[in-house]
């Protein structure tokens, strides 16, 4: 236990060094690219002296470092500005749509790990055979198109030519939901009304496959191949010659070992659908952060953009710890090698 | 394996029926959609979004007459102009969504904080000098020059609920703070037809009716609307199919709209107030002298730029144009002087013009965000190619571009800007490109300057009849084709697909139409079918 909070407090210690580098890497980019955040922001119809008030509001007028230093200042705070994509506080923006993102990522998630990894032990249990074949076939078409490209399939195929998925949104028209946590599928057990978890599911279903349709390609390839390799290992031999069900030797011997390369990708896989979930979220119109994200980039709304990116990061860096926690946790070389440092 | 199946099946066949067994709404609900974000502050209002709610939950003093040109009364019952001083009587009985009544300290406040937070179409007031309630019906505004087309500017100008505004102040510098508009970002105080009752900025906005409008609504008008923004065009075509979408917007692609109306919806449109223009910087070679603007103008072949824009056979998303000022808006030529290409002309333009074609490569920029433009682009390119013009095409986002127009040397030579009037005048629209005073902006690339263009648009916004006005405008379109800075490819002609069950006059019958952008969406005058 010691060394996994020996890992923990090591994996958080240069997370805040990462998310200083990010914040100054990304403050200066979202200054530096093309455009006048003030003239977007105001609209083609403001005067010179309304862009020129503008910027002197968002001191745009001081040089970076004196910026930057505000910026920080404020951040302490807990404020990261006005957003000049929707007028509103940051902050609020991105506790109003991280939910929705995260609800959909940790869906698409979970898709992978409960369809990607059986797949792939299926795949090695039946090496060279028709489900082999199979599984080959699904995960080449998961990996080779993009998540948007499958979301307008999916969308076409069982939205549109078999009506029974919703084409939009989190929720039918008629339920009323109140916030809880933002994520509608808990919010609705927690109000008791299982029809509206029943809803919240169906919507979430296509743009959540779709985003998990890759991350489920790589890790039953991945898994496969570990399996395979690990069925050739002696001590695999030596259970079969104890004569252990093969179902036992599957899960136990040849897919725990294999486990920890998948789950390794899967965890990148994970916090990249964060930045990937964009167009998913776009072609289902889900009010997510990547969406939001995108926007503000293309608007140049300069506190969204760094605020965003840094929400992003922290995530992309907390799953990482996640996943370095539980390999520890599943392999002990790796904890024991901890605890010898 | 069998259980599986049997498992998998009840558990589509329940979600199926626990979705379909939802309560029949008891409501008509109007969906559309726009691109995002959905600006609810009247103040910071520019874009389309925008001015479908602000026309929806918040009323303006005057709105413009349907059908036609000129404005009828709507908050303020009446109004006298007495030179530079507009005196406006209000309508009695009105009051804002919070049961507050509408008085004249709202108008007065509703000017006020516009111009204190200097967004949206604070420009519009800029010369309002003062503005005073005499009595709680009565409202005087001053301005600090003569403006003729002041009342115009009004449609812009809804009125909030100071009381509301007042109690909902922010923090931020000075007595009033932020004015409001953290309040007034997330919900509505005015006195429109329709109230806001939630607000997501960049997913949808639902408005229900007002029981207490101080107007009649149509029987058959939505009681619900959801506002949905920044939705694909696939997934709009997809909704719309399923029955689950009302009216889209006007950004779908010419291909989409077709296969929209081709599948059974129908096509309103909304023109009038503005057009496409390609506009030449007048101050680069080759394109400083008149005379090759005039050849480049005279080569353009405008008939097959407006076959780029068809839709279907009916519809079109352009018109084609006459000159400077679209068709139906005030000061236009006759719809059938249409402008059309002349080859013969444009040589002899040319012959005139001191410049060798072969010594000159012509930028032709493109704004990134607008895909169509590029088709143009490449038209002009083999139009121009006939005169002995090489050209490049270059894609610029719309945020470089604003920046490559603020100087002369940078700004392209060729440009092209889909523009509107904001307020249904044409001084909006013509002021702002072509007057020597506001170069460096979007809208004036031609960087043009010249003396009878100023003082023509001068005259047009100081003439005290609508006649002067009207001959000042006329001469101006005139002046305008003869210095050729721009141009005038196509009236401006936006096409939303629709719901059948859908009927919205403003919309479909020219004789309801506003001429204002954004004000045919008017939800309190369509009629939803069940």
């Amino acid at each position: 236990m010691q060394a996994v909070l020996r890992v923990l407090l090591k994996r958080l210690g240069t997370s805040v060094i990462v998310l200083i580098g990010v914040s100054m890497l990304i403050f200066a980019i979202a200054r530096v690219i093309p455009g006048d955040p003030a003239r977007i922001a105001l609209g083609p119809n403001a005067t010179a002296e309304q862009v020129e008030q503008l910027r002197t509001a968002l001191h745009l007028d001081q040089p970076i470092a004196v910026q930057y230093l505000e910026f920080l200042r404020d951040l302490g705070q807990g404020d990261l500005g006005m957003s000049l994509y929707t007028n509103r506080p940051v902050a609020q923006d991105i506790a109003q749509f991280l939910p929705a993102t995260l609800e959909l990522i940790f869906v698409a998630g979970a898709l992978m790990i409960l369809i990607g990894l059986p797949l792939g032990m299926i795949a090695a249990r039946y090496r060279g055979r028709w489900p082999d074949d199979l599984v080959r076939v699904i995960a080449m078409l998961g990996v080779s198109a993009p998540s948007f490209v499958w979301a307008v399939v999916l969308m076409l195929v069982f939205a549109f030519f078999l009506p029974i998925f919703p084409v939009a949104g989190r929720l039918a028209e008629g339920f009323d939901v109140p916030t809880v946590t933002g994520f509608l599928t808990v919010d609705s057990l927690l109000a008791g009304d299982p029809a509206a978890f029943v809803s919240t599911l169906h919507h979430i279903a296509l743009p959540a496959f779709a985003l998990a349709l890759s991350g489920i390609g790589q890790a039953a390839r991945l898994t496969r191949a570990n399996m395979v390799e690990t069925y050739d290992r002696p001590y695999v031999e030596m259970a079969r010659s104890y004569g252990w069900p093969e179902h036992r030797i599957a899960t136990r011997y040849a897919f725990k070992p294999s486990l920890i390369p998948s789950l390794t990708i899967i965890g990148l896989d994970f916090a990249a659908m964060l930045g990937n979930a964009f167009l998913v979220e776009a072609v289902f119109a889900w009010p997510g952060l990547s969406r939001y994200g995108v926007e503000v980039i293309l608007r140049k709304d300069l506190n969204a953009i760094v605020g965003t990116v840094l929400v992003i990061s922290a995530a992309f860096l907390i799953v990482n710890i996640i996943v370095d926690l539980l390999t520890a946790v599943i392999n002990p070389r790796i904890r024991y090698s901890e605890r010898a440092k | 394996m069998n259980r599986v199946v049997k498992t998998a099946s009840a558990a589509l066949l329940a979600t199926t029926m626990l979705t379909a067994a939802l309560p029949a709404a008891a409501q008509t609900v109007l969906r559309l959609d726009e691109v995002p974000v959905g600006e609810l502050d009247p103040a910071k209002a520019t874009d389309n979004a925008d001015s479908i709610l602000m026309f929806n939950a918040y009323d303006t003093l005057v709105l413009p007459a349907q059908g036609g040109p000129g404005h009828v009364p709507h908050l303020a019952e009446s109004w006298e102009i007495d030179g530079n001083t507009f005196t406006f009587t209000l309508r009695d009985g009105v009051t804002f969504h919070s049961g507050n009544p509408m008085t004249a300290e709202d108008v007065v406040f509703s000017i006020e904080r516009t111009r204190a937070l200097g967004q949206g179409f604070a420009f519009l007031f800029t010369i309002v000098e003062s503005v005073e309630a005499v009595d709680t019906r009565t409202v005087r505004i001053t301005l600090s020059e003569p403006y003729t087309p002041f009342i115009a500017s009004l449609v812009r100008l809804p009125i909030v609920d100071r009381q509301a505004v007042m109690a909902n102040l922010g923090p931020g510098d000075g007595e009033m703070g932020d004015w409001g508009a953290a309040y007034l970002s997330g919900m509505s105080a005015g006195t429109g037809a329709y109230r806001v009752v939630a607000h997501n900025p960049q997913d949808e906005t639902v408005l229900e009716r007002n029981p207490d409008y101080f107007l009649p609504i149509a029987q058959g008008a939505p009681d619900r609307v959801r506002l949905r923004y920044g939705l694909e065009a696939a997934t709009v075509r997809t909704l719309l199919t399923r029955g689950e979408h009302d009216i889209t917007s006007q950004w779908l692609p010419p291909e989409v709209l077709r296969a929209l109306a081709n599948g059974g919806a129908q096509i309103l449109s909304e023109s009038g107030t503005g057009a496409f223009y390609i506009k030449l910087n007048t101050t680069k070679p080759p394109l400083d002298d008149v005379n090759c603007r005039r050849a480049l103008a005279a080569a353009y072949d405008y008939e097959t730029g407006l076959r780029i824009t068809q839709v279907t056979d009916d519809w079109a998303q352009g018109r084609p144009s006459t000159g400077a000022i679209p068709v139906g808006m005030f000061g236009s030529n006759p719809a059938e002087e249409t402008l059309s290409r002349d080859m013969d002309a444009a040589r002899d333009h040319l012959a005139a013009c001191r410049y060798d074609p072969a010594d000159h490569t012509l930028e032709i920029s493109w704004i990134a965000e607008v895909p169509i433009e590029e088709r143009f682009a490449l038209l002009m390119q083999a139009n121009f190619a006939e005169l002995g013009f090489d050209s490049e095409i270059v894609r610029v986002p719309w945020a470089l571009f604003t920046e490559r127009v603020s100087s002369p040397e940078t700004t392209p030579h060729i440009s092209q800007i889909f523009s509107n009037a904001q307020t249904g005048d044409p001084d909006t629209l013509l002021y702002p490109m072509y007057h020597s005073s506001t170069h460096g902006t979007w809208q004036s690339p031609e960087h043009l300057d010249d003396a009878e263009v100023d003082r023509l648009l001068v005259e047009g916004r100081t003439a005290a009849t609508p006649e002067a006005r009207e001959a000042a405008y006329a001469a101006l379109n005139d002046r305008l084709m003869e210095v050729a800075a721009t141009i005038y490819a196509f009236d401006r002609n936006s096409l939303f697909a629709a719901n059948p069950r859908v009927t919205a006059p403003a919309l479909s019958d020219p004789a309801y139409a506003f001429g204002l952008d954004g004000m045919g969406f008017s939800f309190r005058l369509m009629d939803i079918a069940e």
